[in-house]
């Protein structure tokens, strides 16, 4: 499962309006972070864990899929019944390996699959449409697609000093801090420079109101899910 | 002093916030060993302070880092955190630009005394453990985490630990500035990108 280029629209399949996308995100992080292990939360948590599931489904990734599920289930069945039933160092060990994956987890894929099948224009679209300010959104459409670009940076970094033999034998940790972030700060200094001369060309400077070519629009299939996530979060609060 | 507000300036807001966004949640995922918990409020700022510096070298008029952290309190907010961390980090962000004005928006010592200021927002994440919070949090995380965790939690984190905290937001962010000006003067001086 590589962060890279967009999927292209062909590939997605099953289309999501961008704010759709947005609270599935909210939902499933919410549900996540703070879900019990009791009742009624945990028959949300293990629909929350389906989410990323079938969004990684509809978008292809059979592989991260099913890889997915096999590794969330195990944790959450061992949430449920193996840690009560632990005690002392053991439990301690397993609930924070076990905690720290379904916690993070879906969460994690349901933002890559955002990131991933929606692109810049149809983010900034929905944004506008819902009267989001505009320097809000900028930066943010920026950090979605610099995202990517320091995971790809962090990986070319790392090749490097594995090349000249560098890496292992830093022992002093700020060193090694030092070696990773300042060449990942120089190349986000880059970056900013050419982002914004190619935001001048596409006319973001100008002082009026822009105009959108992409289609994004709430469909039957988003308001029901809507419905069903509000659902989700009102049966999550009161109970 | 520029006055203008353009869309280099977002763009520059867009990318260190996601810099500073990247290496604030990989140390807070630490934060779930218990102990790190605690001390998290002194790693995280010595940590994100070196490219905090580098942002604000380019900082150079109201609002930057305002937006920096409205944008941080919704990404947080979105994955998980309570609704406290807009008060903390809007409140952080306002009292950094109150310093960086001061100095002009130019000042190292300003920049520097900004790093500290602007970490305090990580109180935000921890305010679930103390205070008017305190119970009802840790009960949700009994049925969660269970007792073992939550005790050992509850050892970390008495009321005085707030205050503690405090001090190490800034201490942490007043050595990460540090830290980040002698980075950015080894480094980027020379290159002549500050």
């Amino acid at each position: 499962m590589d962060i890279g280029l967009q999927l292209t629209t062909e590939k997605t399949g099953l289309k999501i309006d961008p704010r759709t996308k947005i609270m599935i995100l909210i939902t499933v992080g919410i549900i996540m972070m703070s879900g019990k292990l009791t009742g009624v939360e945990y028959i949300l948590r293990i629909i929350c864990t389906f989410v990323p599931f079938v969004l990684l489904l509809s978008v292809r990734q059979f592989k991260s899929a099913f890889g997915y599920l096999f590794i969330l289930l195990c944790v959450e069945l061992c949430e449920g019944f193996i840690v009560p039933k632990t005690q002392g160092v053991l439990n301690l060990v397993i609930m924070i390996i076990c905690g720290i994956i379904s916690r993070f987890g879906p969460s994690y894929l349901c933002g890559w699959y955002v990131v991933k099948s929606t692109s810049v224009s149809e983010f900034v679209t929905a944004m506008d449409k819902m009267y989001f300010p505009k320097v809000i959104t900028i930066p943010m459409s920026v950090m979605f697609r610099y995202f990517p670009t320091l995971k790809e940076e962090y990986s070319s970094i790392h090749d490097a000093m594995k090349m000249r033999g560098i890496g292992k034998t830093v022992k002093n940790p700020f060193v090694y801090i030092e070696y990773i972030l300042v060449p990942i700060m120089m190349s986000t200094v880059q970056i900013a420079n050419d982002l914004s001369a190619a935001s001048l060309t596409k006319g973001l400077g100008a002082h009026k109101k822009r105009t959108h070519i992409c289609d994004v629009r709430m469909k039957v299939f988003d308001v029901m899910l809507i419905v069903v996530l509000i659902a989700m979060l009102v049966i999550f609060f009161i109970f | 002093m520029q006055k203008k507000f353009e869309i280099k300036d977002l763009i520059t807001v867009g990318v260190f916030t996601a810099l500073y966004f990247v290496l604030t949640f990989i140390v807070a995922c630490l934060g779930f060993i218990p102990i790190f918990m605690a001390i998290m409020p002194l790693i995280a700022p010595i940590l994100v302070g070196i490219p905090l510096m580098l942002y604000f070298s380019k900082v150079k008029h109201f609002g930057m880092v305002l937006i920096t952290s409205v944008i941080i309190a919704i990404l947080m907010f979105v994955t998980g955190h309570p609704y406290p961390i807009f008060i903390f980090c809007i409140g952080a962000g306002l009292l950094t630009e109150l310093v960086l004005f001061l100095g002009k928006y130019e000042s190292i010592k300003a920049c520097v005394i900004g790093s500290s200021t602007f970490s305090l927002w990580i109180l935000g994440m921890t305010i679930a453990f103390f205070f008017s919070f305190r119970e009802s949090y840790f009960a949700s995380l009994v049925d969660g985490y269970g007792q073992e965790y939550v005790d050992k939690m509850m050892s970390y984190t008495p009321t005085w630990m707030f205050f503690a905290m405090i001090a190490m937001c800034l201490v942490g962010g007043l050595l990460g500035g540090l830290l980040g000006a002698g980075v950015l003067k080894k480094h980027f001086k020379k290159a002549g990108m500050v």
